[in-house]
């Protein structure tokens, strides 16, 4: 059972013993992410928190990755818009002197003018590499117009021209604002008795300064009126990458629940309406799906497929004609006796493990969600009935504000792209080399 | 109840012998152990008992994968991995996945050069139903024109999605293709696009019917269950099956390579990148686990050597991995570089050969050795924290080295390597005439 543990200075700790593997995973989170970078200053917290391993309390960043490597260990950073969250993992006979090194990157980060540079020249390269991924091509584009003008709009990672001179200054004072005692929500799990995770975390909140949590003010974003076709255009393309969508949900909307359960049955399992029309019927795209995103304020519902170029006009008009279906006759009672059952039973693998046991009191937290919002998802799935569930996706999916951002060639796919899009309020092409 | 009491008392309650269970021994899999069951028709059966979640993970290893194709019909394997999920004698088109996913169960599959297997993982309770379905598509799956039209139309856009679209999928492609000649290495396990355009049902059948049978396959199972109560389901579902005649594999051995093979291919990439492959060692060769470690030394982290000396010191990388292919028969030594924009693949490959010149003469240090022991050791538990990941170690080990406690057995060969086995595995294996050397420039000349 998960302990949840009141640390000095307003940080909480989640626990959980586990002795599967002799590995423990220890996460510390904070409750505000990149959405706090400066505006222009895209990608500066990321840049922070790579930082910690370039050098800290007399450490340099060879004597660190030395560290790392030899107690068996591995430490990856996540930055969101509102959560950031540094996770590490190590043999449990080395979870001490693992702990160790943390506190000495948190308590005594270098930021060397040297190592920022070299760093935003690795990262700016990182960013050109990017355009070899079609798929993330996509998403940037969806991202940035459903969210234009709203931090979720904005790239975690940030842009050629928002690296552009950030300073050891301004890495500092990005540190600063996130690790601080009351801003942290830490989960330990694995191969330690949660006394002897509580003195770990304890050691890890101590090595910050004091502090609270600075509020989240992200805005409620404002829906995009009308069909807007973005097309990413990219040479030599025997495939399309489209993600189409626009607003989606809210955890703190009363219909949340009920919508994460329709959009199961549009496209969030193998056998879902999307991948039924356009992969199992038609062979059009290897994959076919769906997701809501989550985040503090309401995020993105999408569609994602990748069908042939020739077959990526047809495959656009497919999923609008599905949507309209969806949002218009909803889903149907049996279809919403088998997603229940699939929900409801497959949650045994959202919890497999102490790692992701201890994650979802984490994300609870960290995300304001209600408690009990992992806890109580099964019985919630259960109590949802056919009717919440279709008036969930007639108020919160709109087929008539929508995004469709297409990756592909223009000269062979863009007009009947643009032709199956139906009546557009506009349609842009943008080229994949654009920052 | 000993594992000799558990098969008199299935055995018993069968209504034939045919269908007879036999138990082979147990292995041991770190502080716990497999067990090994035959049926009489050849099905292998290796169950592993775990209660850490209430959580059952079913997987069917079959000992076929695209080495076993013919040139002309590649990829045949791989499309079995789709064909599989379809209509059977006693299931309609997509009722497997319906039936999977009101179970809450996760369903897959994959293929490689030396195998293919299949997995659900269920909650504890709904075991029985990976019996009843598994059982049925091996020897039941119904193979006519519309289904093998209609995935072979899906293969086609996960070929585009994996190979023709994907810079490093199509290069990794002509790796293989320019360093086999004559061993199926040769080809990609998804098989060439006009291969894969011209399958026909007859072709599916006759694969079918000479590789999917009991004799040819292994059924891993860990999680939480009964030992008796499966070993009763699975001798009741598949005990009547009969097994088949497996061809002799025809494989040739590749013959040594004698000169450094190139190709250079132009990509809409932005920067350069650069593949090479060393002639490797097999799975089960001595020098197998001297090279892995080798490879932690010189490519994985941030403190590798040419992390440092590639990313750090000279910037002239933004990516690089290297890793050695983990095949039945000798494989490759490959490495992966992502140049920076305005950097040159042959100042890469010079670092290179200079880092080669250094691990063929100095020994690694212990300080380097110990490092990449404790890479090598994570990431063998990471990949055991799960039934899931349990399975899918048993039955990889098992079915490339016929032991399914092989990754424990890795791990151990892992710590026992000395510098001088680095050395002397490196001198053998990274010699620049066994390499194959591919680079990838961008169309238009570059990014900038």
């Amino acid at each position: 059972m998960t302990e949840r543990r009141e640390l000095p200075g307003g940080a909480t700790l989640y626990a959980l013993e586990s002795h599967a593997v002799p590995l423990v995973s220890i996460t510390i989170a904070t409750r505000t992410g990149c959405a706090l970078d400066p505006v222009g200053r895209d990608g500066l917290l990321r840049i922070a928190l790579r930082m910690l391993r370039r050098g800290a309390d007399g450490l340099s960043s060879a004597d660190i990755e030395d560290t790392i490597d030899r107690l068996g260990a591995e430490l990856a950073i996540d930055v969101g818009s509102s959560v950031t969250t540094l996770y590490g993992q190590v043999i449990s006979r080395n979870v001490d002197a693992f702990v160790s090194l943390l506190c000495r990157l948190l308590s005594s980060p270098t930021v060397d003018e040297a190592e920022l540079a070299r760093l935003l020249r690795e990262t700016r390269a990182e960013i050109l590499e990017a355009r070899d991924n079609d798929r993330s091509l996509a998403e940037r584009a969806f991202r940035r117009a459903v969210f234009a003008g709203h931090p979720y709009g904005r790239s975690s990672r940030g842009t050629q021209s928002t690296l552009e001179g950030i300073s050891r200054h301004e890495v500092a004072q990005s540190l600063a604002t996130h690790f601080v005692r009351g801003n942290l929500v830490l989960a330990v799990a694995g191969d330690v008795s949660v006394e002897r995770a509580a003195r770990l975390a304890e050691r890890i909140v101590m090595s910050v300064p004091q502090g609270s949590s600075t509020p989240d003010v992200t805005p409620e974003p404002a829906p995009v009126q009308g069909r807007r076709l973005v097309f990413v255009d990219k040479p030599d393309r025997s495939q399309t990458q489209i993600v189409i969508g626009g607003l989606g949900t809210s955890p703190h909307d009363a219909d949340h629940s009920a919508l994460l359960v329709g959009n199961a049955v549009f496209g969030g399992t193998f056998t879902a309406r999307l991948m039924k029309e356009v992969r199992s019927k038609r062979g059009w795209s290897y994959g076919a799906s769906s997701r809501l995103n989550i985040d503090r304020a309401r995020h993105s519902f999408s569609m994602w497929t990748f069908p042939g170029a020739t077959d990526a006009a047809p495959c656009v008009a497919l999923e609008l004609d599905l949507l309209q279906k969806w949002t218009q006759g909803g889903i149907t009672a049996r279809e919403h006796a088998f997603v229940s059952k699939y929900l409801v039973r497959s949650f045994a693998f959202d919890i497999d493990t102490a790692s992701k046991r201890v994650h979802q009191l984490l994300d609870e937290d960290v995300l304001g969600l209600m408690p009990g919002y992992y806890g109580d998802y099964t019985e919630r799935v259960l109590s949802t009935k056919l009717e919440e569930i279709n008036a969930a996706i007639q108020a919160r999916i709109s087929p008539r504000d929508l995004t469709i951002a297409v990756v592909g060639t223009a000269s062979t796919s863009f007009n009947a792209v643009r032709d199956a899009c139906g009546e557009l309020a506009s349609a842009t092409t943008v080229a994949f080399d654009a920052d | 109840m000993n594992r000799e009491q558990i098969v008199t008392r299935v055995n018993a309650a069968l209504a034939s012998q045919a269908c007879a269970v036999t138990y082979l021994g147990s292995h041991v899999f770190g502080d716990t152990a497999v067990q090994r069951y035959r049926l009489t028709n050849g099905l292998q059966v290796l169950l592993l008992v775990d209660k850490s979640a209430p959580v059952v993970s079913y997987s069917t290893w079959f000992s076929v994968g695209s080495r076993h194709e013919t040139p002309g019909k590649t990829g045949l394997a791989h499309f079995f991995e789709h064909l599989m999920f379809n209509e059977t004698s006693n299931l309609g088109a997509g009722e497997f996945d319906r039936k999977l996913e009101e179970s809450g169960a996760e369903s897959n599959a994959a293929t490689w050069f030396d195998w293919t297997y299949y997995y659900e993982a269920l909650p504890k309770d709904r075991l029985g139903l990976a019996v009843k379905l598994e059982s049925d598509r091996m020897a039941h799956l119904v193979l006519r024109e519309p289904q093998v039209t209609s995935e072979r139309e899906v293969v086609t856009n996960e070929r585009r999605f994996r190979v023709e679209d994907d810079v490093e999928g199509s290069a990794n492609e002509e790796l293989y293709k320019l360093a086999f000649t004559v061993h199926p290495y040769h080809w990609p396990t998804i098989g060439w696009m006009k291969d894969i355009e011209a399958y026909t049902p007859e072709d599916c059948r006759e694969f079918y019917a000479t590789y999917y049978a009991p004799n040819n396959a292994t059924l891993v199972v860990v999680g939480d269950f009964s030992e008796p109560s499966l070993l009763e389901k699975i001798s009741k579902a598949y005990g009547a099956l009969t097994a088949a005649k497996i061809p002799h594999e025809d494989t040739h051995p590749e013959p040594p390579q004698t000169e450094e093979r190139r190709v250079v291919l132009s990509k809409p990439t932005p920067t350069e990148k650069l593949l090479i492959g060393y002639r490797g060692p097999a799975l089960g060769d001595v020098d197998h686990a001297p090279l892995s470690v080798l490879a932690e030394v010189l490519f994985a982290g941030r403190a590798s050597r040419l992390y440092r000396s590639l990313v750090v010191r000279d910037e002239t990388v933004t990516d690089l991995r290297g890793w050695v292919s983990t095949f039945r028969d000798p494989g490759l030594f490959e490495m992966y570089f992502t140049l920076r924009d305005g950097s040159d693949s042959r100042s890469v490959l010079a670092e290179l050969d200079a880092e080669i010149a250094r691990v063929a003469t100095a020994v690694v240090t212990d300080d380097e050795l110990e490092r990449a022991k404790a890479r090598l050791e994570l990431s063998t538990l990471q990949g055991l924290e799960t039934a899931s990941g349990k399975a899918e170690q048993i039955g990889f080990y098992e079915t490339v080295l016929g032991d399914p406690s092989g990754v424990h057995r890795r791990l151990e060969a892992i710590r026992r390597v000395t510098p001088s086995d680095v050395r002397t595995a490196a001198r053998k294996a990274l010699v620049p005439t066994s390499r194959t050397i591919v680079v990838v420039k961008p169309e238009s000349g570059g990014a900038s």
